[in-house]
């Protein structure tokens, strides 16, 4: 079956006699095709609230709790546009206010016990730094208090789901499969993994 | 006001679970069919995306926040209202409704061809008996003019061509339905069945979901290919729904005519002949009203909207409300309660996953009030829920940075296992909906005023599923169980019905036996508004097999010339 005959077929109220000889990869092309057709992959946007050196910041951030290792990092799968975006276009006005104090407050922080912003640290200093944040938030977790309000559990949680929802982090660091094609209730752990990918 | 007349065998209003099966079984009876869809029309080529990647949204999957909280701030209430589907729910702006201070109820809608089927959560379970008989039993509400005989057959025939997968188990309280091959447990699950078992023998069974999803070809539709987002639509229909199966069915006899964007405003009353002659119609995108004529009308448009549309159908003969000489019409409301049980940890299985997202859960059928009566309440509920690892997600919540960090999230997490109560709702007269003249739509149609709350039984339910289902999972041997009762408001399980009960007796109920108006001969209705009780089951495979059998009887009538 040619895939655009797959296509017509998966798409009308045809019945489908072939649906046999389709393999999970046939289905998910031309799903894939379909969507691709309708929808386009969204090119490049200027950054719409972040500043170029609070860019700056977000993107070490990010790159810091999710570095490169045998896959790519937090910096290849650009969450720092991510966040961009959910600052821009997600969070309230007074969320996305806190976020930016976090970081004003973090650049004076780094200034009082560096001497200089944080984007200028070198990366031992900036770990940390970032050492100290986490540290924050593990004891706001051991005292049962919110963590919401700290400005490292936001940008924690960003950056983990800018990373693992992007492409590379899906794809590479997840290998997930969109169509797995069956469902193995009981099987060993595998890299390839199926769990929600969103 | 354009006016166009046309006739047809049969009006159908709505194209959703219950009118996509009264469109097939009519018009594969020989009956020219209008069907009246309120929504746009659907193309599976354009408007399914499940296949679309998470880095394709804009927000990954987190949803368009400020966008919901501007137009749909009642329907992001569901689970399936998405960034990827929820163009398939209602702009509350457009399509509005009141409810007293207080007294929240979320009406969670679609309008679109297939209506509600393209996003439900596909559990399909047979009614019994003990459900049929509970109004008679306990005094509240009416007698179900129905037995369990009496839809039986029509369980079997729409099962024949819907496909449901699951277990057979024997039970009285939960009749076995025609099965294709069930899905399997998971590990955890296998874990937690057996440990059910050990502890309670056969009077507490787990079994996986019954759920309409194909675990194998069927009928022109292709097996599940486990990618997980069924409310997004399923390019290869392996899920049920009106767009992937009864439409097309329609459509094949040459019989039906679909038009999509009409609002029926109201149902036509002909005094002279004691019927409905037809419906009034408002397109959606023009405002231009017309008329349609049928010797018979479907109402199929939901519990709540076909309940609407006869209390705005009022006339000398029907003062408040069409076929409303019980002054049942409207009242009655009920959903499943829900939002109450338990979770924990599974221990062991370290080195096991499961591989696909199965769109089923599992299904502990009701276990209460079956052989004995529970001190503190009536009727009874099920649970339904799995078990599955964490994945990178609990990072959030974890300490830690950097690459062993990375490397842990690798990793799945800890076997988790939940348990939630869908329980029944007392049918109580108090619980209703009425037309607020003060609230119209954007066709200028008035709205409902929803008055619903839960009682004291729902109340008593839900407590003893927080605590039953922590003892289930303990007593299986799950570990850190905690158990839950959670604020849910009603209409959020998104059963509402019974609006337009069945009975037998005309002064207290709406519909007869076969779902036909008993003040008015040509005009049924079989949505959820039907409903004399709500069981605890989901309930669209009733609705289906009530459809299917109201059709039959039209039929009969047709050639017995007696409607």
């Amino acid at each position: 079956m040619h895939r655009r005959d797959v296509i017509r077929a998966l798409t009308t109220g045809l019945a489908l006699p072939t649906i046999d000889a389709l393999t999970p990869e046939a289905v998910w092309a031309a799903g894939r095709a379909v969507h691709e057709r309708i929808r386009g992959v969204r090119q490049d946007e200027p950054l719409l609230v972040l500043t170029d050196h609070h860019n700056a910041m977000v993107s070490v951030l990010a790159e810091l709790i999710i570095p490169e290792t045998d896959t790519p990092g937090a910096a290849a799968a650009r969450v720092n546009r991510f966040v961009d975006v959910m600052l821009a276009e997600w969070f309230d006005e007074d969320e996305r206010d806190a976020f930016l104090g976090g970081l004003v407050t973090l650049d004076a922080r780094c200034v009082s016990t560096f001497g200089t912003p944080f984007p200028g640290l070198g990366e031992e200093q900036q770990t940390v730094i970032v050492g100290a944040l986490d540290a924050e938030l593990a004891a706001l977790r051991q005292a049962e208090l919110p963590t919401e309000q700290h400005f490292f559990q936001q940008m924690k949680w960003l950056t983990l789901y800018g990373y693992y929802t992007s492409e590379v982090g899906a794809t590479q660091e997840l290998q997930q499969v969109i169509a797995p094609g069956r469902y193995e209730p009981c099987g060993p752990v595998r890299r390839e993994a199926s769990g929600q990918w969103e | 006001m354009g006016m166009k007349q046309a006739t047809y065998d049969a009006i159908v209003v709505g194209s959703g679970i219950a009118g996509g099966w009264a469109a097939k079984e009519l018009t594969e009876a020989g009956l020219t069919t209008l069907v009246l869809e309120a929504g746009r029309t659907i193309d599976p080529a354009v408007d399914y995306v499940e296949h679309v990647p998470s880095w394709e949204f804009r927000f990954r999957g987190l949803r368009d926040r400020q966008a919901l909280a501007r137009r749909q701030p009642v329907q992001r209430e569901c689970y399936a209202c998405d960034e990827a589907a929820s163009t398939f729910f209602v702009d509350d702006v457009d399509n509005p409704y009141t409810v007293p201070d207080g007294k929240p109820f979320l009406w969670i809608r679609g309008r679109q061809v297939g209506g509600r089927s393209i996003m439900w959560a596909r559990q399909s379970y047979r009614l019994s008996d003990l459900d049929f008989e509970a109004n008679a039993r306990d005094g509240y509400g009416v007698d179900w003019p129905i037995r369990y005989a009496d839809i039986e057959p029509w369980y079997d025939h729409v099962e024949r061509f819907v496909g449901v997968s699951g277990e057979a188990l024997g039970l009285p309280q939960l009749p076995d339905s025609r099965f294709l091959p069930p899905m399997p447990l998971n590990c955890g699950e296998q874990f937690v069945k057996e440990g059910i078992e050990r502890a309670y023998g056969r009077a507490r069974v787990m079994t996986i979901g019954r759920a309409a999803v194909l675990t194998q070809n069927h009928n022109g539709r292709a097996a599940c290919h486990y990618c997980g987002p069924c409310h997004r639509g399923c390019i290869t229909r392996s899920y049920f729904n009106s767009v992937h199966a009864t439409l097309p069915a329609a459509e094949a006899t040459g019989r039906m005519t679909l038009r999509p964007d009409s609002v029926v405003a109201e149902l036509l009353y002909d005094a002279s002949t004691n019927r409905a002659r037809g419906v009034r119609v408002i397109d959606a995108v023009t405002h231009e009203e017309m008329e349609f004529n049928g010797r018979v009308v479907f109402l199929c448009a939901s519990a709540l909207e076909s309940t609407r549309i006869m209390l705005n159908s009022t006339s000398e003969r029907f003062p408040t409300g069409f076929a409303n000489s019980s002054g049942e019409l409207g009242r009655n409301l009920m959903d499943h309660t829900m939002r109450a049980g338990a979770s924990g940890v599974i221990p062991g299985f370290a080195d096991r996953d499961a591989y696909g997202r199965r769109p089923n859960g599992i299904y502990i059928p009701r276990f209460h009030n079956v052989t004995t009566q529970h001190p503190d309440f009536l009727r009874g509920y099920a649970f339904q829920g799995g078990a599955g690892r964490t994945g990178w997600t609990r990072g959030a919540s974890l300490p830690g940075f950097g690459a062993d960090f990375k490397h842990t999230l690798r990793e799945p997490g800890p076997w988790q296992m939940s348990l939630g109560g869908f329980g029944e709702c007392l049918p109580r007269p108090s619980n209703y909906v009425e037309i607020d003249p003060n609230r119209k739509d954007k066709w200028g149609i008035p709205t409902l005023r929803i008055h619903c709350e839960w009682s004291d039984n729902e109340h008593a339910m839900r407590r003893d599923m927080a605590v039953t289902a922590a003892e289930m999972l303990e007593a299986a041997g799950v570990r850190e169980v905690e158990s839950h009762v959670e604020d849910s408001p009603p209409g959020l399980t998104i059963h509402e019905m019974g609006t337009a009960r069945m009975g037998r007796d005309p002064h207290t109920s709406v519909l007869n036996g076969y779902n036909r108006c008993h003040d008015v001969a040509n005009v049924f209705v079989t949505d959820g508004a039907a409903m004399a009780s709500s069981a605890n089951q989901n309930p669209s495979l009733t609705y289906m097999a009530l459809t299917a059998r109201a059709c039959a009887y039209v039929l009969d009538q047709l050639n017995r010339r007696e409607l």
